[in-house]
């Protein structure tokens, strides 16, 4: 136990039992931009017709699906499908390497699209169990 | 005769118990207003908040590691009596609590005419550095005015300690190990091999290894089942693609020659990417050793005594 190191005043604190779900499929449709909105229709198709019906199923945190609309987001989307076409191969790996990637609190390996962006600076290291 | 006495002494005994009854109730009678007489007398003799009390309590905080609290007593302290070691205590309950900024400043206080004048440079030094530029601590280093004689060497060794914990050069082998006392001079050379020759891998040898061989850079960052699966992946897509344009199925031909370009490419790119994951993993590792090695022998700094104490 470390030592107080400020004056922090308690306070009443709203309590929300919600289950929260980190998995749960956002269908926000992303409007900043022409191909963005045809973007967030394709995935919301897939998360209807493929993903709900299938499960969830994605070994990583973020999914294959929100790793690639956060790859486009961040990047381009000749870079973004380059990103994804990675992360998909290493999803196909039956032998992961468990030193390698953190787990999620949902058990699955944290993968974020930031290690991936070829800039050194924005790696992220988690060691052990991540809680979110 | 015997009928006298028997007389005299119950009558003297039914005497006595009636004067014991009569003190027993006017004692009785008093007791609480005696409880409140005493109560007062002593607050009025005890000043809680006198500077003797302030420092007792303020001692007593900072034995307890409430420093937050402490800080309080020792400030409202200074303000009626000037102490030196109220002085260091107070700067080293900042420094305790992880505000190094006002430790640094309150150390710089007791820098001159002051018998711990050596120890609050040594403090000040070690507060900058904990401040988390060692850039700006390495200059603070290189000030004139702050040296301090008797902790020279432990300042010194600090400093060269810094080259460790950032990107900063390296100062010369030597120059670097002799600061160091024998009994750790051995693994603070094998800190200073890892950190000028770190076991990183190079993003583009990955990069190009994975062009001639789709996942060969994946192998050479220590991710084998990774490069295997893309070596296969590729595998299987081109010879897909080859086998359907064999057999004049050419839409499936293209489908699978894209995919499988796709695929390469994809090798291609996370090679690079896993070059740079594998090279931060090593930053990370050799961080964390370096900071637990000294940690844990307190930067090699020499212990303040007299903190420990209720003075």
């Amino acid at each position: 136990m470390t030592a107080q190191s400020d004056w922090v005043k308690w306070d009443a604190k709203e309590i929300s039992y919600e289950i929260h779900s980190p998995t749960h499929h956002d269908y926000t449709i992303d409007k900043s931009s022409f191909g963005l909105r045809i973007l967030s229709y394709a995935r919301n198709a897939y998360y209807y017709f493929i993903s709900d019906v299938d499960g969830d199923n994605c070994p990583f945190f973020p999914s294959c699906s929100a790793f690639f609309i956060q790859s486009v987001k961040e990047s381009n989307i000749f870079r973004a499908s380059l990103m994804f076409t990675d992360r998909f191969i290493r999803d196909m790996n039956l032998f992961k390497n468990n030193n390698r990637y953190s787990l999620h609190a949902t058990k699955k390996y944290i993968d974020p699209i930031n290690n991936y962006l070829l800039e050194e600076k924005r790696i992220i290291l988690t060691t052990g169990e991540f809680i979110e | 005769m015997s009928l006298l006495n028997n007389y005299f002494s119950n009558h003297f005994l039914n005497s006595i118990n009636f004067y014991q009854t009569k003190v027993l109730a006017i004692i009785l009678f008093l007791l609480p207003f005696s409880t409140i007489l005493f109560s007062q007398t002593m607050n009025i003799d005890e000043n809680y908040f006198s500077p003797k009390n302030r420092l007792a309590f303020g001692n007593f905080l900072f034995i307890q590691e409430d420093y937050l609290r402490a800080i309080e007593e020792y400030k409202n302290y200074l303000m009626y009596i000037d102490n030196d070691t109220v002085r260091f205590k107070y700067a080293e309950s900042f420094y305790r609590i992880g505000k190094y900024n006002e430790a640094a400043d309150n150390f710089k206080s007791i820098f001159y005419g002051s018998l711990l004048s050596d120890e609050a440079k040594l403090a000040f030094y070690k507060a900058s550095f904990f401040n988390g530029s060692y850039n700006s601590f390495r200059d603070i280093c290189k000030m004139e005015g702050y040296q301090s004689e008797k902790y020279a060497k432990d300042i010194n060794r600090l400093f060269l300690i810094s080259h460790l914990m950032d990107e900063s050069i390296l100062p010369d082998t030597n120059h670097f190990l002799k600061a160091f006392p024998d009994s750790t001079k051995n693994k603070v050379r094998e800190l200073y091999m890892m950190k000028k020759f770190p076991s990183k891998k190079n993003p583009t040898t990955a990069m190009l290894l994975s062009m001639f061989i789709p996942g060969a850079g994946k192998i050479y960052t220590g991710e084998i089942s990774d490069g295997i699966t893309a070596l296969l992946t590729t595998g299987v897509l081109a010879y897909l693609a080859a086998n359907n344009f064999k057999h004049e199925h050419n839409f499936r031909g293209w489908l699978f020659a894209g995919l499988a370009v796709f695929s390469y490419a994809g090798t291609v790119y996370g090679s690079y990417a896993s070059a740079q994951i594998y090279n931060a993993g090593v930053r990370l590792n050799f961080d964390n050793e370096v900071k637990l090695y000294f940690e844990k022998r307190n930067y090699l700094l020499p212990k303040i005594n007299f903190l420990k104490t209720n003075d």
